[in-house]
Parts: C-alpha cells; structure tokens; sequence
C-alpha cells in the first residue's frame, strides 16, 4: 500500500515538474519558428527551424539595440556584485573579528533598516540621483545597491563563527589586520562570499524597478527593461519578442546549472534561522 | 599605540566604505523621504515647492484612486498568499515523499524562479493574449469558448496571481522542504506506532513543527505582496479600468509620470504602515498560536 502510494507520489510530482518547465521549452521552442507559425502553431516543435528572429535581434539598430541592453546589464550586475562583496566582507570583518566600537549597535541598525521595504527608496533616491547628476548613467544603478544590508548581516553570522583560536595563532605569527582579512577571514567564508556573489548578480540582473525609474535613453536600459519596453511596441511579433526572452534569461539559466546545489541550499536555510 | 586600540583603527577603515553608502543611500534616503511627505513637491513646478504639513496624506485619504489601488493590492495579497503557502506546502510535502529524483524535481521547480519579471511577464502575455494566444488557442481547438484572460475585471488579477505561482512557487516550496526535512523521523515513527493516520499527522505533528517556517513564509510574502509591481505593470498596465493597477504602480505613476515627489513619498509611507501593521499582526497571531 505505502509503496503504490509513493509510486503514485513520483508520477504525480514528475508531472508537476513537466508542467512547471512546460513554459521554458515552449518559450525556447517558439522563438526558433517563424511568424505565421508562431500565431497558428500546428506542433510543438517547429516545423521550419528559422535563426530569423536571432538575426534580426542581434543585428544592431537604434529602436532595440539589444547587444548593448546585454552588455549594460553585465556590466551593472557585475559591478554591483564585485562592491557589494567587498564592502559587506569589509563591515562584517571589522564588526566581528575587528570589534569595532559600537559594531553590534550598527549591525542592529542595518537589519532594522533591512524591514523598510524597497520602494520607499524610489522617490527619495531620484530626487537624489537627479541632484548627483547619476541619473540614465550606470553609477544610477551600482553605487545605491551597495548599501543593501544583507550581505553584511550575513556574513557577520559566519565571521563570527570563526574560532578565534584560529585569529590569535595567525596574530602571534605577525599578522596584520590586513593580512587576516586576505589570508585568514575571506577563505573561510568563502561559500558564503560565494551564495552573496550569486544572488546579488542575479537580483541585479532581474532588477526592473530601478532601471525603469532612473534610466532615460533608450540605449542605457538594462536588459529588462529593454525588453518590456521593445515588447509593448511589437507587442504581437512573439517570435521576435520570445527570441529576446530566451538571450536574456541564458545566462541566467547557465548560473543556474552551475551553482544549482548552492544556491538550493542557500534558500533552503533561508526560513531556518529562527 | 596598544594593539586594542590599532584594531580599532584598522576596524573603522574597514567598516568606512560600506558605512559611508549604508549613511548615503539608505539613511538619508529614508529622511529626505520623510521631509517630501510633508511637502508639496512638484518637479514640473520647481518654483512651488513648500511645506504643506499632513496635507498629502489627507489628500491620499480623500483620494479615490489610493483607494481603488489599495483595493486591488489586497486583491492581489488575498490570492496569492494563501494559494501560495497552499500549493508550496503541497510540493514540500510531495518532495518529501520521494525517494528517487527529488533534487532533480526540486531544482525544475525553482528555475521559472531565476527568469526575470520583464521574460515572465512577456511569455505569459503570449498565453493569455485573447486573440494570439496560446491557451485560447487550444481551447478553440478542443471546441470550448475563448477566455478573456486579461481584458475582463473577473478574470485579469486571478490571472496575475497563476503567472506569479508558477514565477515564485520553487522558492517557497524549497524553504518549507528544508524545514520538513529537519523534523526528526523518531516522531512519525512514534505516531504511526500509536495508530495515527495521514490527516492526523499532517494536523498534529507536521503543521504544528512547521509553524516557525510557515510563519516566516506566510509574513515575508505578504510583506512582498504588498510591494507586487512588475506582474501586473507587464501583463495589464494596471487594466482593466485599473483594476490590477496596485499601490506601487499608483505611487510610480504619481511619482515619475506626473512629477508629484511629495505625494508620491506620502503614500510610499501609508503602504509601509499598512505593510507594518499586517506583518505584526499576522506574527502576533501566529506567535501565540505557538505557544
């Protein structure tokens, strides 16, 4: 009885996976099809393969120049992800092994600061930007997202777990706070540094509030935003605009498969800390 | 110098660069914020700007609009939640169960996860388009009626909120399979031996162990809820009749459509006070139903 029931579990939970990654092959299937088969799709698979939509994609022009959304986005996501690791590795390692005065008075303070919800920022940030002079410039994007305080709240958790054994013995060898930062803290954090490595890219990457309040010109678009905004205007070519789709969530998907235990892993902990 | 009060030192360099951005982009944002809300703050008119006092918040009061957008952000809270703590709890359980091909299931269910809102929003307005789309598509060829996913008040937010299960199901279901995972075996062993069956160990022993996580889950959604923009903004602008147009869409419209900083920033504080005070009362609730 029990082994037909978790046979029956199996088939059924297979099934829910088939329907949930349903949509992703229809999308990549599709883009691959031309136009009249796209609207009237006689079979899942295309009947004529067609590299048109990526070609015209691709190509360059002034109304979608879809190279440069995607080096924008690269660029914005991986500066922010560089920052954001070192400034939050650098807080949290003077806070827990530098013992900063009064550090555990600003770690409260960053985690009260990280329950005011984002779009509380929005108006106050542009007023700012536009008074910097930041606004439809990448710096719009990169400098506001260091000051998010969930890279230091968490890397404090591992820091502090660090046995200070380990501190004093490499203090006694003559080493500075420098050199227990690079050679002592880093290394053993570094899943950590790793899991706040992913999801900062990707939380930048998939970012479409900001772009969309703080860019202006077409050509300063992040990835997303591109898309959407491209997509309302030909909004029936779904060729064309699943194409877009399919080069703008690729690297994303190769992240994915990369670090797909890590970054389960990381969510799973997630709801598991109180 | 005392080697105490060089780490000190060396500690204040370290905590500068982050400290500095924490200070710039956060504090001060938070305080400008505030002093817009009390403002009448039009970039169009620069040469108006004054102090108004609580006036934008009772013009927020007075404002029929705030209302319809507050309206259709419960709509959209009141959906999702329930369905998605439901349907989670569902896969966690079903993940659970399996002995072979777990993590394989358990990561197809996450990837919709790492798609951003701009591709979700694109593919599903293909599925729901009324005379392009997929799903009417097929419906016309198994000879049933086109629906109107998107252009009929009925049928556009319980659209949004599948698009936004399918989007966000994997994350959730993840996090509450940890915690499943973390219940020890000895427990249901003890229970089945004292003849207890399917619903009652769900009812008994799992839910009750589980009601730290739920209560994470159910209180963090329903804060990001409140926040839901990009959903609704790609699949309906905020139609039919703004009845998807959320609070945020309101707040971005009045805000960067209109220049209004002032009043933007007032209502950015009414939502984070209605947020604040679900969140707190939904943990009190089930903090107590602990105990």
């Amino acid at each position: 009885m029990n082994a037909v029931l978790k046979k029956v579990n199996s088939v059924f939970m297979s099934l829910v996976a088939a329907v949930f990654l349903s949509p992703i092959v229809l999308m990549i299937l599709t883009s691959f099809k031309p136009e009249a088969e796209v609207l009237n799709p006689a079979s899942v698979v295309p009947k004529h393969w067609t590299l048109a939509n990526y070609q015209y994609l691709l190509g360059w022009s002034e109304e979608a120049p879809f190279g440069r959304w995607l080096l924008n986005s690269f660029f914005i996501a991986t500066s922010v992800t560089l920052l954001v690791v070192l400034f939050s590795s650098m807080a949290a390692f003077a806070i827990t092994r530098l013992r900063v005065p009064g550090g555990n008075f600003v770690l409260g303070i960053i985690v009260a600061s990280m329950m005011v919800p984002g779009q509380l920022f929005l108006v106050p940030l542009y007023l700012m930007l536009s008074r910097l002079h930041w606004l439809d410039t990448p710096a719009a994007l990169i400098i506001p997202a260091t000051a998010g305080g969930f890279g230091v709240f968490m890397l404090s958790q591992f820091m502090r777990a660090i046995p200070e054994a380990i501190e004093e013995a490499a203090l006694i060898d003559g080493c500075t706070p420098m050199g227990l930062y690079l050679n002592v803290s880093l290394p053993l954090c570094a899943p950590a540094l790793a899991t706040l490595g992913i999801f900062t890219f990707v939380g930048s990457w998939n970012d479409f509030l900001g772009p969309l309040v703080f860019m202006d010109s077409v050509r300063n678009y992040t990835l997303p935003v591109g898309i959407a905004l491209y997509q309302s205007s030909y909004y029936t070519e779904y060729g064309l605009t699943l194409a877009t789709s399919v080069l703008a969530t690729s690297p994303l998907v190769l992240v994915f498969m990369a670090f797909q235990r890590q970054i389960v892993e990381s969510m799973s902990s997630t709801g598991l800390k109180d | 110098m005392t080697y105490t009060q060089r780490r000190s030192a060396a500690g204040l360099f370290f905590l500068a660069p982050y400290a500095f951005s924490f200070i710039a982009f956060i504090l001060l944002p938070i305080i400008v914020s505030l002093c817009l809300s009390v403002m009448q703050f039009d970039m169009t008119a620069p040469h108006s700007v004054k102090f108004v006092g609580a006036h934008n918040y009772q013009e927020a009061w007075k404002d029929d609009y705030f209302w319809q957008a507050l309206r259709a952000t419960f709509g959209y809270v009141v959906l999702m939640v329930p369905g998605l703590i439901v349907t989670a709890l569902g896969m966690a359980l079903g993940l659970h169960g399996m002995a072979r091909g777990r993590n394989t299931v358990r990561a197809l269910l996450f990837l919709p996860g790492m798609l951003n809102v701009a591709v979700t929003g694109i593919l599903w307005q293909w599925f729901y388009n009324g005379e392009f789309g997929l799903f009417n598509f097929v419906l016309k060829h198994l000879g049933l009626n086109a629906a109107p996913w998107l252009s009929e008040k009925s049928y556009a937010m319980p659209s949004i909120v599948i698009m936004s299960l399918w989007w966000s199901l994997g994350g959730t279901s993840i996090v509450l399979l940890a915690a499943l995972q973390q219940i020890p075996k000895q427990i249901f062993e003890a229970a089945l031996l004292d003849g207890a069956t399917g619903p009652a160990l769900l009812n008994r022993i799992t839910l009750p162990l589980l009601r730290p996580v739920l209560l994470f889950v159910v209180v963090t959604n329903t804060i990001a809820g409140f926040q839901v923009f990009g959903q609704p903004f790609l699949l309906t602008r905020g139609g039919p009749e703004l009845s998807t147009r959320g609070l945020v869409q309101y707040i971005y419209e009045t805000a960067f459509n209109n220049y209004r900083l002032g009043y933007g920033a007032a209502m950015s504080w009414m939502l984070f006070a209605i947020v604040a005070v679900f969140a707190l009362v939904q943990y009190s609730f089930l903090r107590r139903s602990t105990s």
